[in-house]
C-alpha cells in the first residue's frame, strides 16, 4: 500500500509542469553561478600566489632583523562557491611582528582591485538553494492535502485500511524524492563544473564536506516541504493554503533575515567599552614607553637619541606608533636598519646590543599583556553582537540552513578564526626563533654593516583548513536543530491530520 | 469597467492576502522608519564631528606655504537625510577622500597634498553577515513585486479555472475593458496598503526632532512614489500577462515566482559579477602601490642632482617644478586608477539594466541621494573644490608682489599671513536637476518596461480561449 501511495505521488509530481519549469531554472541558476564563482575563485587565487610572492620578497628586502616585513596570507578556500561566508570580505593578508599579536582586526586585503565591485552582492550556491528549494517544497507541499480534499480523493484513500500516518509519510517520501531530483542534478552539475576547472583541486575531505551540505540541504527542503504540509492540513481549501505558503516562504526567506540584520544594527558598537579598553591598552604601552626612558637614563653609554640617528651613515629607522581606537590597535613599532656605522660609534654597540636586547623582551611581554585586555574587549564589542544576530537568524530555519554549511566548509567566523590562530602561533614561533638564535641581542638586529640578515632559516608559515571532524562538530549543533525541527513538524502535522475531518 | 474594479476591489479586500499584506508592510516600513530614526543623527552626528575637525586645522593655518602643502585634509561626503529610502551600499563606499594633513618626510618638498582615492572598503573589517537593510528600495524591489504578483497570478487564471470569466464576457463588455478594470481594481488594492505603511513611515520619522526634511526632500519623496506606481503596474502587468498565457493557477504562479526570482534575486548580482569579470580589470592596489612608487623614483632621479646644489634662485626654480610634477604625476595616476575603476562599475551597471528591478533600484538610490551615482557626484564636487583650492593658492600668491611666485617652495612663496576665512571650504551638495537628467535612461527604461508588458498582458487576453 505504502509503495502505491509513494508511486502515485512520484507521479502526480514529476509530470508536471511547474516540476520541469522548476528543474530547468534551478539548473540554469546554479550552473551561471557557478561559473561566476569559479572564475571568482581562480582570481582570488591568484592574487594569493602573487601576494605570497610579493611578500618573500618583501621579507628579503630587510636587512636587519628589525625591519624585516614578515607578512602573511591567507588562501581562499575553494569551497566557497557554496556558502561564501566571510571568506571574501574579510581581510587576508597580516603581518607578524614580534611586538604586536595580531588578530582579525589588523587584516590588510591583498589583491583588492575594485572597491565598487563591492556594490554588486555576489550570491552563492547555498543562497541559491534556500530560495528555490525552499519555494519548490512549499509549491510541491501546498496542496498535498488540500488539493485531495478538495478533489475528494482524499477520503477515497482513506477508505482503504491505512493508517493517517502511513499517508503522510508517502506525500513527504513521494515529494523528497521529487525534489531531490533538481538538487542532485544541479549538484552534480557544480561537481563536474568544479572538477574541470584547474586551480581547484578537491581532497577527499571536501567531498566529505560536499556530503554535509547535501545533509542539511535535504534536512532544510524537508522543513519547508513540512511547513507547506502543515499549512495544507490546516488551510483545507487550495487557494487559502497557497497564499499562506507564498507568504510564509516570502517571510522566512526574504524578510526576516533583512529584519534581525537591520534591527541589530541599532546597538552601535558600546563606545564606553571602546574607550576605557583602548585607555586601559594605551597604558600599558605608556608604561613600557616610560620604562624606556629608564633604561635610556641607566646607561649613560648609549647616547641620547633613541633612534641612534647618530651612528649612522646611511639607512634607515623606523619609529612610530600605529594607532586605530576603533579597533583598539595600539603599540610601537621600533626598527633600525643601518647600513653603514660610523667608526668613532664602535664602542657603543655593545651599549645598543643590551639596549635592544632589554627592549626585545619588554616589547614582546607588553604585547602580550596588551592582548590580554584586547581580547576581551574586542570579543564584547564585535563578536558579542555578531553571535546575538546569528542566533536571532536561526529563528528562521533559513538561518540554521546557512550556519549549517558555513560550519561545514569554514567560511563561517570560527573558520576564519583557526586561521589568525595559526598566525599567532606562528608569531610564538617566529620569537622562539628569535631567541633561539639570540636576535634580540646580536648585531644584525639593527646592522647591516656587516652583511644582511639571512631570512632563509625563518620558520615557515603554512595554514592548513581545519580537520572535516572538527568542521562536523562545528555544524552539528545547526544540523541537529534542523533535524528536531523536522521531528517536531511531523508531529504537530500528525496530530493536527489524525484529528481533522474528512 | 469601474464595476469590474469595485468587484475586484471589494474581492481583495475580504481576502486573507489583502490582511497579511497590510501586516507585512506595515511592519517593515515601521522597521525601517525607527532604523532610521536611530541610525541617522548618528550618522550626520559622525559626518559633522569629522567635517570640524577638518575645517578647524584648515583654519588654523596661516601661512600659505604651509596651506598648499597640507591642502583641505580629507573631504568628507555628507550622508543623505533619504538614506532610509535606499541605502545603496554607502557603507561599503568610502565616506572620504583626499588625503590627510599629515606630512609625511622631514625634506619639506615631498609629499604636497594631492587627492588621494581609498582602496579599501571600510566593510574590510565587519564580521557581521551580509546586510540587505530593510530600506523602501527592498520593501519595494523585492516584497511589494512578490506581493503584486500574488494579487494578479490568479486573477485571468483563476477566473477561467472557476468559470466566471465566462460570464463576465459573455456581456456585452470589449475584453480590453476587463483588463483594465482587473488592473485598477489590483493596483488600487495594493497601493491602499502601501500608501497606508509609507504614511506611517513619514509621520514616525518626521515627527522626530533629530531628522528635519526639507521641502526638497519631500518634493524627492514624492517623485519616489510616482516610481514605486510605476514599479508596481509593471509586476502587475506582468502577473496579468501570465495570467491571461496560462490555464492553471498554480502553474501561473510557479511561473511568476520563477520570473520573480530571476529578476530579483538573481539578475542584479550575478549579471554585474559576469560583466566585470569579463570587462578590462583595472590595476589592483598593489599594482597601483608599485607604480606610483616607480613614477615617484623616475622623477627623482631625473631632477635628484639639480635639487639640493646650492640656494640660488635657479635651483629653487627646479625644487617648485619638482614639487609641481610630482604632485601632477601622482594625481594623475590617482585619477586614472578611479576612472578604469568607475568604467569597470558603470559597465557592470549597463548591462544589469536588463532586470526592471535594477533600474527601479537605481533610481531609487538616485533620488534618495545614495549609492554609486550619488559617489560620483560626491567625488565631482571634491574634484571641484581641489581645483579651486589650488587657483586660491595661484592667485593669493600672485597679489603679494614681494612674493617669487615658486609654489612648492617655502622661500618661494608669499610670506604674508593668509586670513583663513578666505581660504575655500568644501560643500558637498545635492542637485536635483543633475539627478533628473542622470536618471532620464533609466526612467525610460522602466516606462517600456511597464509599456511592453501592458501591451503584452492586454495581447494575450485578447486571443485568450475561454
Amino acid at each position: 500500500m505504502m509503495a502505491t501511495l509513494i508511486r502515485r505521488e512520484l507521479l502526480d509530481n514529476l509530470m508536471t509542469f511547474r516540476f520541469a519549469a522548476a528543474v530547468f531554472i534551478m539548473l540554469l541558476l546554479v550552473v551561471a553561478n557557478t561559473a561566476v564563482q569559479i572564475k571568482d575563485y581562480e582570481r582570488r587565487l591568484a592574487s594569493y600566489n602573487t601576494a605570497v610572492k610579493t611578500h618573500q620578497r618583501q621579507l628579503q628586502e630587510g636587512k636587519t632583523y628589525s625591519v624585516g616585513k614578515l607578512s602573511v596570507d591567507r588562501p581562499p578556500n575553494p569551497l566557497s562557491l557554496f556558502n561564501i561566508g566571510l571568506d571574501k570580505r574579510l581581510g587576508n593578508a597580516i603581518r607578524v611582528y614580534h611586538g604586536f599579536v595580531p588578530t582579525l582586526w589588523d587584516t590588510e586585503m591583498h589583491g583588492s582591485d575594485n572597491i565598487f565591485l563591492n556594490l554588486f552582492t555576489s550570491i552563492d550556491l547555498v543562497f541559491i538553494f534556500e530560495l528555490v528549494l525552499s519555494f519548490l517544497a512549499l509549491i510541491f507541499a501546498y496542496d498535498a492535502i488540500a488539493g485531495e480534499h478538495e478533489r475528494g480523493t482524499l477520503r477515497l484513500t482513506l477508505t482503504h485500511p491505512v493508517g493517517r500516518g502511513y499517508i503522510l509519510l508517502a506525500k513527504y517520501i513521494g515529494a523528497m524524492l521529487c525534489l531531490l531530483v533538481p538538487f542532485l542534478m544541479s549538484l552534480l552539475l557544480t561537481v563536474i563544473l568544479l572538477t574541470t576547472s584547474t586551480a581547484i583541486s578537491l581532497r577527499f575531505s571536501d567531498f566529505l564536506r560536499v556530503g554535509g551540505i547535501v545533509f542539511s540541504s535535504v534536512a532544510y527542503l524537508s522543513v519547508f516541504y513540512f511547513i507547506g504540509l502543515l499549512i495544507s492540513v490546516i488551510a483545507r481549501r487550495t487557494s487559502t493554503a497557497l497564499m499562506l505558503a507564498m507568504f510564509v516562504w516570502g517571510f522566512l526567506v526574504l524578510v526576516y533575515p533583512s529584519m534581525v540584520r537591520t534591527v541589530i544594527n541599532l546597538q552601535e558598537s558600546p563606545q564606553t567599552r571602546t574607550a576605557s579598553a583602548f585607555n586601559e591598552i594605551k597604558q600599558i604601552w605608556e608604561e613600557f614607553d616610560r620604562e624606556r626612558k629608564q633604561f635610556f637614563t641607566n646607561n649613560p653609554g648609549l647616547g641620547k637619541d633613541m633612534s641612534f640617528l647618530g651612528i649612522m651613515r646611511g639607512g634607515d629607522t623606523v619609529e612610530h606608533i600605529e594607532e586605530d581606537s576603533s579597533i583598539l590597535q595600539y603599540y610601537y613599532r621600533i626598527g633600525l636598519c643601518v647600513e653603514k656605522l660610523k667608526e668613532k660609534s664602535e664602542p657603543q654597540v655593545p651599549h645598543i646590543q643590551n639596549y635592544y636586547r632589554f627592549l626585545g623582551l619588554q616589547t614582546i611581554s607588553t604585547a602580550e599583556r596588551a592582548w590580554l585586555v584586547r581580547e576581551r574587549a574586542l570579543e564584547d564589542i564585535f563578536v558579542q553582537p555578531a553571535n546575538i544576530e546569528r542566533i536571532l537568524l536561526k529563528l528562521s530555519p533559513v538561518g540554521v540552513y546557512d550556519a549549517a554549511t558555513q560550519a561545514w566548509i569554514g567560511t563561517d567566523l570560527d573558520g576564519i578564526r583557526d586561521f589568525f590562530t595559526k598566525v599567532r602561533q606562528y608569531r610564538q614561533a617566529v620569537i622562539d626563533y628569535f631567541y633561539d638564535k639570540e636576535v634580540f641581542g646580536s648585531r644584525k638586529w639593527f646592522s647591516a654593516d656587516k652583511g644582511a640578515v639571512d631570512w632563509s632559516t625563518l620558520p615557515q608559515f603554512s595554514f592548513q583548513r581545519s580537520n572535516v571532524v572538527i568542521n562536523a562538530k562545528r555544524a552539528l549543533p545547526d544540523v541537529c536543530l534542523l533535524l528536531m525541527i523536522n521531528v517536531a513538524l511531523f508531529i504537530i502535522i500528525f496530530l493536527v491530520f489524525v484529528k481533522s475531518e474528512v | 469597467m469601474w464595476h469590474i474594479a469595485k468587484r475586484e476591489l471589494y474581492d481583495n479586500l475580504n481576502s486573507l492576502r489583502f490582511a497579511l499584506t497590510m501586516v507585512l508592510l506595515l511592519g517593515l516600513m515601521l522597521t525601517n522608519a525607527l532604523v532610521h530614526l536611530q541610525e541617522h543623527p548618528a550618522q550626520i552626528k559622525k559626518y559633522r564631528a569629522s567635517v570640524a575637525v577638518a575645517l578647524n586645522a584648515l583654519r588654523s593655518r596661516t601661512d600659505l606655504y604651509d596651506i598648499a602643502q597640507r591642502g583641505p585634509g580629507l573631504l568628507y561626503k555628507k550622508p543623505s537625510a533619504l538614506g532610509f529610502c535606499a541605502e545603496g551600499g554607502d557603507t561599503l563606499l568610502p565616506d572620504a577622500v583626499g588625503r590627510n594633513d599629515t606630512v609625511w618626510e622631514d625634506g619639506e618638498l615631498k609629499s604636497f597634498w594631492t587627492m588621494k582615492y581609498p582602496s579599501t572598503t571600510p566593510d574590510l573589517k565587519n564580521i557581521r553577515s551580509d546586510i540587505t537593510k530593510v530600506d523602501w528600495a527592498f520593501i519595494i524591489g523585492s516584497v511589494l513585486s512578490l506581493i503584486a504578483l500574488l494579487f494578479t497570478f490568479d486573477s485571468i487564471s483563476g477566473e477561467r479555472e472557476r468559470g466566471t470569466l465566462r460570464l463576465i464576457l459573455a456581456n456585452s463588455i470589449p475584453r480590453h475593458t476587463v483588463l483594465t478594470g482587473k488592473f485598477l481594481g489590483a493596483l488600487i488594492s495594493i497601493t491602499i496598503p502601501f500608501t497606508l505603511a509609507v504614511l506611517m513611515n513619514l509621520l514616525v520619522i518626521s515627527m522626530s526632532s533629530a531628522i528635519r526634511l526639507d521641502a526638497e526632500a519631500w518634493g524627492r519623496l514624492s517623485i519616489i512614489f510616482f516610481l514605486v506606481l510605476v514599479y508596481m503596474c509593471l509586476f502587475l502587468a506582468l502577473g496579468l500577462l501570465v495570467s491571461a498565457r496560462v490555464r492553471q493557477s498554480a502553474v501561473s504562479l510557479v511561473i511568476l515566482l520563477l520570473t520573480w526570482i530571476v529578476f530579483v534575486v538573481f539578475m542584479p548580482s550575478v549579471l554585474p559579477s559576469i560583466v566585470s569579470g569579463f570587462s578590462p580589470a583595472p590595476m589592483t592596489a598593489d599594482e597601483f602601490q608599485e607604480r606610483i612608487v616607480q613614477l615617484d623614483r623616475e622623477l627623482l632621479s631625473k631632477y635628484d642632482n639639480r635639487l639640493w646644489a646650492d640656494e640660488t634662485l635657479k635651483t629653487k626654480q627646479v625644487r617648485s617644478e619638482y614639487v609641481t610634477r610630482d604632485a601632477e604625476i601622482q594625481e594623475r595616476l590617482n585619477e586614472k586608477h578611479l576612472t578604469q575603476q568607475i568604467d569597470q562599475v558603470q559597465r557592470a551597471r549597463t548591462v544589469s539594466r536588463v532586470s526592471p528591478v535594477t533600474i527601479f533600484q537605481h533610481l531609487l538610490e538616485l533620488f534618495a541621494g545614495t549609492g554609486f551615482e550619488r559617489h560620483l557626484q560626491f567625488l565631482e564636487n571634491a574634484q571641484r573644490y581641489a581645483r579651486e583650492y589650488r587657483e586660491f593658492v595661484i592667485d593669493t600668491d600672485n597679489t603679494d608682489p614681494e612674493s617669487l611666485h615658486l609654489i612648492g617652495v617655502r622661500e618661494g612663496m608669499s610670506q604674508k599671513p593668509v586670513s583663513p576665512e578666505a581660504v575655500p571650504i568644501f560643500e558637498d551638495t545635492f542637485s536635483l536637476s543633475r539627478d533628473f537628467n542622470a536618471a532620464a535612461v533609466d526612467l525610460l527604461l522602466l516606462m517600456l518596461f511597464v509599456i511592453v508588458l501592458l501591451s503584452g498582458a492586454y495581447l494575450a487576453f485578447v486571443h485568450v480561449e475561454v
